[in-house]
């Protein structure tokens, strides 16, 4: 409670990490309170092909899309998609990787130099290559984009949690406690899990950022949820045959795509500054 | 000598590396037990065609048969025929490589150009406005999703202004190809007018994907400079009454540049990858267009071929990089 006090009076008086966090907290209000923010609720299913195309006004913030659809409305919506798809990857993703990682780094046997080759195979390839390739395979939906992210991103996790716990290992502190007879489990739990934590959290605030941007990516290359779903880089894709008319059909949906990758970008880093003071932003910038 | 170790150490991973991605994106695209066949050869096939159909792509094995068969074949440099086309895939991605790769040196290039003066200029005048400025350019650019930059840069200078072309890569059939890079088989024919439309056409995909880029060799060049100018050999320097200009330009560019250089082979590796996206966008018939024209077509094995390709230039681009840092900095060596 009180490191959590603390951390988020450092973050309060960092200004570009303050404003980070208020994009994220924007992002969870909007998909929250999609319902109650939106104009149109009823506009994620419904068309109204008379009103298709119209730029923005007092009755659609961001005018209407192909289907007639506000959205402004429909943005809100796609915030839940965004969420949910980049909370649920990550998190796939930590416990995967993280477990993964602290075995590897704790013992020094076959077993560890096979789990690193592993997911050095998975980093050998850019994640959004490996993410095409199975989300294709597999066919568009929500619980495939979350699946190709998973597997695409757990190796992240892995190799930091691998170099620091190696690290940590020459510590005194753990040094000590496995003399004393602590069984590895303890040792990896109780010491070496919870000292290498922050550099986890920072990784996966900006890992935020990119899950959403690759998955936008998806999205736009129609990998992702299908139509009419108000998933963000699809909307994006739509817009793209009423182009140069409907400028606000594609800007809306990448301007919220843009705030959103910021919000974690500036939090990591503000994050990283305050857990972190090896690689302080004051003393190199 | 450790250098020597580290070379040969990542070498003898290359084979295997490449095997693992290999074995992985056959279990991928294996996974589901999806049937092509049902698909090329239309609902009014007869069994027997089907059977035949199977044979000729090799798909009527079991699946370990198919998968040795598959290694042996992209061994020999064969990564099986289109589903779609039914053109050999090698022939396809090896004709359509130089367009990719011309693409994204470019854009190396360009956020090399633009992102080390930007980064110096950045630590110079650390905590100024200039700085604080250039801190929100690098922000934004690492936040932006590069299929939109490209629709909106398409939207202003191509649709609004009219002026760069929309997409392609040249207007008509372009230079005869000796390189397959436009830029320099225009210049082999001495075309100018062909120079010109190509870098034309170059002009906004380039600048798209060098974008995020330039975001990353300026912060790694601030942070490179700031490092070194505060190292005591610059003090040396200063008291030694070295202008301060000259100290900076020939003293700690020098020094803060490697992490930089090592950077740009990262970059490379990355952008080929974000090149899917702009190539698609920007309708440019390299790799990336390729792949997409593959999803929308459900043609596996082009898929599965062109993963490996980017695999294959990913870990080159990576091994590269560890070869210079081991060679600039032995320290890292070890």
């Amino acid at each position: 409670m009180k490191t959590a006090l603390f951390l988020l009076r450092k973050l309060a008086s960092d200004r570009t990490a303050a404003l980070g966090a208020l994009l994220i907290l924007m992002l969870v209000v909007a998909a929250i309170a999609a319902p109650v923010l939106s104009t149109h609720p009823g506009d994620v299913s419904e068309f109204h092909p008379p009103e298709r195309l119209q730029g923005p006004s007092l009755e659609h913030f961001f005018g209407t899309d192909r289907m007639g659809s506000d959205i402004y409305s429909r943005i809100l919506f796609g915030a839940r998609i965004t969420i949910s798809i980049a909370v649920i990857a990550i998190g796939v993703s930590v416990l995967i990787g993280v477990p993964i990682g602290l075995i590897a780094g704790y013992y020094r046997n076959w077993v560890s130099d096979a789990l690193m080759r592993v997911s050095d195979v998975f980093l050998a390839v850019p994640q959004i290559v490996l993410a095409i390739a199975i989300a294709q395979t597999l066919g568009p939906s929500i619980e495939n984009v979350i699946l190709a992210l998973s597997v695409t991103y757990w190796p992240f996790w892995a190799r930091l949690v691998y170099s620091e716990t190696r690290s940590a290992l020459n510590e005194t502190y753990v040094e000590a406690s496995i003399a004393l007879g602590a069984s590895p489990w303890r040792v990896m739990l109780l010491h070496v899990l919870p000292n290498i934590s922050s550099s986890v959290i920072v990784r996966t605030t900006i890992g935020m950022g990119g899950t959403i941007l690759t998955a936008a990516t998806l999205g736009f290359l129609g990998l992702g949820p299908p139509a009419p779903t108000p998933e963000w880089g699809r909307m994006i894709a739509e817009s793209r045959e009423f182009l140069p008319e409907a400028w606000w059909y594609a800007t809306a949906p990448g301007l919220a795509i843009f705030l959103v990758v910021m919000g974690f970008n500036l939090l990591g880093d503000g994050l990283r500054d305050i857990l972190d003071p090896r690689t302080r932003r004051s003393v190199d910038g | 000598m450790r250098v020597l170790v580290l070379i040969v150490n990542r070498l003898l991973w290359f084979v295997p590396t490449l095997l693992g991605l290999l074995i992985i994106t056959f279990t991928i695209t294996h996974i589901i037990p999806s049937d092509p066949i049902a698909f090329i050869a239309g609902d009014n096939a007869s069994a027997e065609q089907i059977a035949q159909l199977k044979e000729k792509f090799g798909i009527d094995k079991p699946i370990p048969v198919q998968l040795w068969n598959y290694i042996v074949g992209v061994a020999q440099g064969d990564f099986g025929k289109s589903l779609y086309t039914q053109r050999p895939i090698a022939d396809d991605l090896v004709s359509r490589l130089p367009a990719t790769l011309e693409l994204t040196l470019v854009a190396v290039l360009l956020a090399a150009i633009i992102g080390i003066p930007l980064g110096v200029l950045a630590a110079v005048n650390r905590n100024s406005w200039i700085d604080h400025i250039l801190r929100i350019f690098t922000v934004s650019g690492l936040a932006i999703a590069a299929f939109w930059l490209a629709i909106l840069f398409q939207l202003l200078f191509a649709m609004e202004w009219g002026l760069t072309p929309l997409q392609g890569r040249v207007d008509g059939w372009g230079p005869d190809v000796v390189t397959g890079f436009f830029l320099i088989d225009s210049l082999i024919m001495g075309d100018w007018a062909v120079f010109w439309d190509v870098v034309h056409h170059m002009i906004l995909p380039a600048i798209t994907l060098a974008f995020p880029a330039m975001a990353t060799v300026m912060r790694f060049t601030r942070a490179g400079v700031l490092d070194a100018i505060n190292s005591n050999y610059v003090d040396y320097q200063q008291a030694m009454g070295v202008p301060r200009r000259v100290v900076i330009w020939r003293y700690v560019l020098r020094n803060a540049l490697i992490g930089t250089v090592t950077q740009l082979g990262l970059i490379f590796g990355s952008l080929i990858a974000n090149g899917v996206v702009v190539e698609a966008v920007f309708d440019w018939p390299g790799l990336g267009l390729y792949a997409v024209q593959s999803i929308l077509q459900s043609d596996y094995n082009a898929i599965m071929g062109f993963t490996l390709v980017m695999g294959t230039i990913f870990i080159i681009a990576n091994l590269l990089v560890d070869i210079t840092h081991g060679l600039i900095d032995p320290r890292e060596a070890r």
